[in-house]
């Protein structure tokens, strides 16, 4: 039986001094203190900017000096011009590419989970280029696509003439796959990281019971490891639209926007520091991440009707 | 578990609260309750203190003691010791103040940014997307512009109601950097007074030797092209008043025929640019030009000619073996039989309003020597800003042509300019994206300089109209 001191047939109320000594006061106490700098920091450097910029979005001003309110004319401006939606459009060249990141991360991930010769190696091979700066991945691949250097050179290698090969970065009807798949390129490792943590979670025990049952690896993959992992999958998934949708260092660093690579955050930078239009960039950020509310809402609604399809099957 | 007695909680909390109350009261040291005390529109005279036109470099306060941070753009010469030498030459004449560089690479918007907290430092170069009606907010006024106006070229560049609140660091003639021996072995002997003239001479280089660059545009660098908009102003026009006082209140600014001709006006230089990209004068890819590799390349004579101010001479000079080959023409536009060549300041330098009285007096005299003494504009191949030093060797060419330098606004529509561009979104001489618009429409012919134009009026008139002073 636990200590009764405290507990008496008539249970008196606590004054506040015996509860800020007891055990339960205490915890509560060393809580808060602990939470208290954390919880400045957040709204210091992320609620109070999101609300001051939701508050610009309504004025019309610069960085520095005065400004005029102007109501909702920097939203409806954001609907009308030509640019801002043209920018969102591309993005769903990243979009898909975020699909064909997420494939190549399940494989890689699946791969290097089991057996595998050098699969450190490859782990921290893979890994890599997150850790290095997008500046510089940007300016080295600004060479690696130059005419005549990098990789003509390797695909003349394999065989291609080089005098074929289209220019990667003026050809607008290729550039921003090229793009799309520098991004991959330097972002996938994370998502390997991710999902070999979550596969390594799966119980091997399930593998036995499979390979008793005559499952082949691709069996194993989809009927084991993606149910088991699809709460991490389906939010790389939804990281992946928003981050798609707000593509800003491939374009900016390589192309500066140019030859119709502008995305929407390349064109929102433009508007905000250099034609010093601070109402609308605020606008358009706040346009953009209503829509990635919007986008992941539909994808969780997806998902859900998918779930209730095919209830039933163990997860 | 040790038992959480009141005595240990008390000196946990004290403590956070300590923390918290010193962390409040870090960095800004520099600034003075309102001793300043100067007002927009008078000299830098309160409490007695010289304005900059009465110091005298070298006999007035040479004890004075002051730690100085200078914010400049010209990381190079930070890093190649340039600026510590002009540093140790004037410590000999001031041997208690000491200057502090701080380079920044992406100037305009990082120092823009940097100037709402007040403590930035106590010298930088003033940013030209400040509003000069706001130049007092941040920078002390140093003295009037009628002091000065006589003995410097250029005075009027940052100055508003009568004072100057930045010196010009040096003065940047608008031309084109060309290889001489390029040219010459291509067959011109006179170099090009129109925009035609040019165009056929770059064809002369292409025809010579294919594997030259006859035009290399350094698009993908970005300010680069934003150099372009340069030579819009005095050098096409030949009116000191175009750029910011009649450009801002013209319709349609940009159309072909402006001035009663097809080859002057702003048209006429961005025709220059289409029609180069267009005829296959460029460079093949310009999405991956590369800055730093072009300057031995023009050296070495595969690039014949490339559009930048008069800074870029020494740059490329210094690039390569053959520093005798770079040449320095004027812009390849003649106004009504006279050829214009627009000047302006380069980045002027500003002083921190709220800082100390004794770094201001320091900053002065520092500016001073710097402007006066250290020939600062010779060395780097500019325009000098004092009217009786001489110009540098390359700008020969520049002999016999005008210097148009761009007039400032009156007070009534000052920034008008500034409102125009922003509003219209051309900032001229601070965006890119509209001059690469004029490359792209070359390359890939998706629509014509007669269509880009008709849009920059479209929105420059609408701007115009909104931003028309009442």
């Amino acid at each position: 039986m636990a200590s009764s001191a405290t507990v008496s047939a008539p249970k008196k109320r606590k004054s506040f001094s015996e509860y800020f000594h007891s055990m339960r006061g205490q915890q509560l106490i060393v809580t808060l203190v602990f939470l208290f700098v954390p919880l400045v920091l957040l709204f210091m450097f992320t609620y109070l900017p999101f609300f001051k910029m939701v508050e610009f979005s309504f004025f019309k001003m610069k960085y520095i000096g005065r400004r005029t309110f102007v109501g909702l004319q920097n939203y409806i401006s954001v609907f009308t011009r030509k640019d801002c939606f043209h920018a969102l459009s591309l993005s769903l060249y990243y979009m898909a590419g975020s699909v064909v990141q997420m494939a190549l991360a399940l494989l890689f991930a699946t791969i290097l989970s089991f057996k595998c010769k050098g699969s450190k190696f490859f782990r921290g091979a893979l890994y890599f280029p997150c850790l290095i700066c997008g500046i510089s991945v940007g300016f080295i691949f600004k060479f690696f696509f130059t005419h005549g250097f990098v990789l003509d050179t390797l695909l003349s290698w394999v065989g291609f003439n080089v005098d074929k090969l289209p220019f990667w970065l003026r050809d607008e009807s290729i550039n921003n796959v090229v793009l799309v798949a520098c991004s991959i390129w330097k972002y996938i490792g994370q998502n390997i990281v991710m999902f070999i943590g979550a596969i390594a979670s799966v119980d091997p025990v399930l593998y036995e019971a499979a390979e008793i049952d005559g499952a082949n690896a691709w069996h194993r993959f989809k009927d084991i490891i993606l149910p088991s992992i699809s709460t991490i999958v389906v939010l790389n998934l939804i990281i992946s639209v928003s981050g798609a949708l707000s593509a800003f260092e491939m374009p900016y660093v390589v192309t500066g926007g140019g030859f119709n690579t502008s995305t929407y955050f390349v064109v929102m930078d433009k508007i905000a520091h250099t034609d010093q239009k601070v109402g609308l960039a605020s606008a358009m950020a706040v346009v953009l991440l209503l829509l990635i509310v919007i986008v992941t809402y539909a994808q969780k609604a997806v998902e859900k009707w998918l779930e209730n399809r095919s209830s039933g099957v163990t997860k | 578990m040790r038992k959480i007695n009141r005595r240990n909680f008390l000196k946990a909390t004290g403590v956070l609260a300590a923390a918290s109350a010193l962390a409040a009261c870090g960095g800004s040291s520099t600034s003075t309750a309102g001793s300043t005390g100067s007002t927009a529109g008078s000299a830098a005279g309160a409490d007695g203190a010289k304005a900059y036109n009465e110091l005298t470099v070298g006999t007035d306060n040479t004890d004075l003691k002051a730690d100085l941070k200078f914010v400049s753009h010209r990381t190079d010469l930070i890093e190649d010791g340039t600026f510590d030498g002009y540093v140790a030459a004037f410590q000999k004449l001031y041997p208690n103040i000491t200057i502090k560089y701080e380079g920044i690479t992406d100037y305009a918007t990082d120092m823009t940014t940097r100037l709402t907290s007040n403590d930035w430092g106590d010298l930088c170069m003033i940013p030209t997307n400040i509003p000069l009606t706001e130049l007092g907010d941040y920078f002390e006024p140093l003295c009037a512009l009628s002091d000065i106006e006589n003995e410097y070229n250029f005075a009027s560049n940052r100055a508003y109601n009568g004072s100057v609140y930045g010196i010009p660091s040096t003065g940047n003639a608008q031309g084109i950097v060309y290889n001489k021996k390029v040219f010459e072995a291509a067959g011109i002997t006179t170099l090009p007074k129109t925009p035609d003239e040019f165009l056929d001479d770059l064809q002369k280089i292409k025809d010579y030797d294919p594997s030259i660059d006859p035009l290399y545009t350094n698009y993908a660098a970005g300010w680069t092209m934003t150099a372009w908009d340069a030579y819009t102003s005095g050098g096409a026009t030949g009116d000191p008043n175009w750029m910011n006082i009649t450009m801002p209140q013209t319709k349609d600014p940009f159309q072909k025929g402006i001035l009663g001709a097809d080859d002057m006006g702003p048209y006429a230089v961005y025709y220059i640019l289409y029609e180069a990209v267009k005829r296959g004068l460029t460079e093949a890819d310009p999405t991956t030009t590369d800055w730093e590799g072009s300057k031995p390349r023009i050296n070495n004579g595969q690039i014949g000619a490339m559009v930048l101010g008069s800074w870029a001479i020494v740059q490329m000079q210094a690039a390569g073996d053959h520093a005798d080959d770079i040449g320095y023409m004027p812009f390849p536009i003649t106004v009504k039989g006279t050829q214009y060549a627009s000047a302006g300041a380069d980045y002027c330098y500003g002083v921190n309003k709220n800082t100390t009285d004794d770094k201001k007096l320091a900053a002065m005299l520092y500016i001073k020597w710097l402007t006066e003494s250290s020939n600062f504009a010779y060395d780097q191949g500019g325009v000098p800003v004092l009217k009786s030093q001489e110009y540098p060797d390359t700008l020969k060419a520049f002999d016999g042509i005008d210097l148009v330098e761009d007039a400032p606004a009156p007070a009534e529509l000052a920034d008008l300019a500034t409102e125009v561009q922003q509003e219209a979104e051309l900032m001229l001489n601070a965006d890119q994206t509209h001059v690469m618009r004029v490359v792209e429409a070359g390359i890939n012919g998706d629509e014509t300089l007669d269509d880009i134009v008709a849009d920059w009026n479209a929105a420059w008139d609408a701007a115009v109209d909104a931003c028309a002073p009442q």
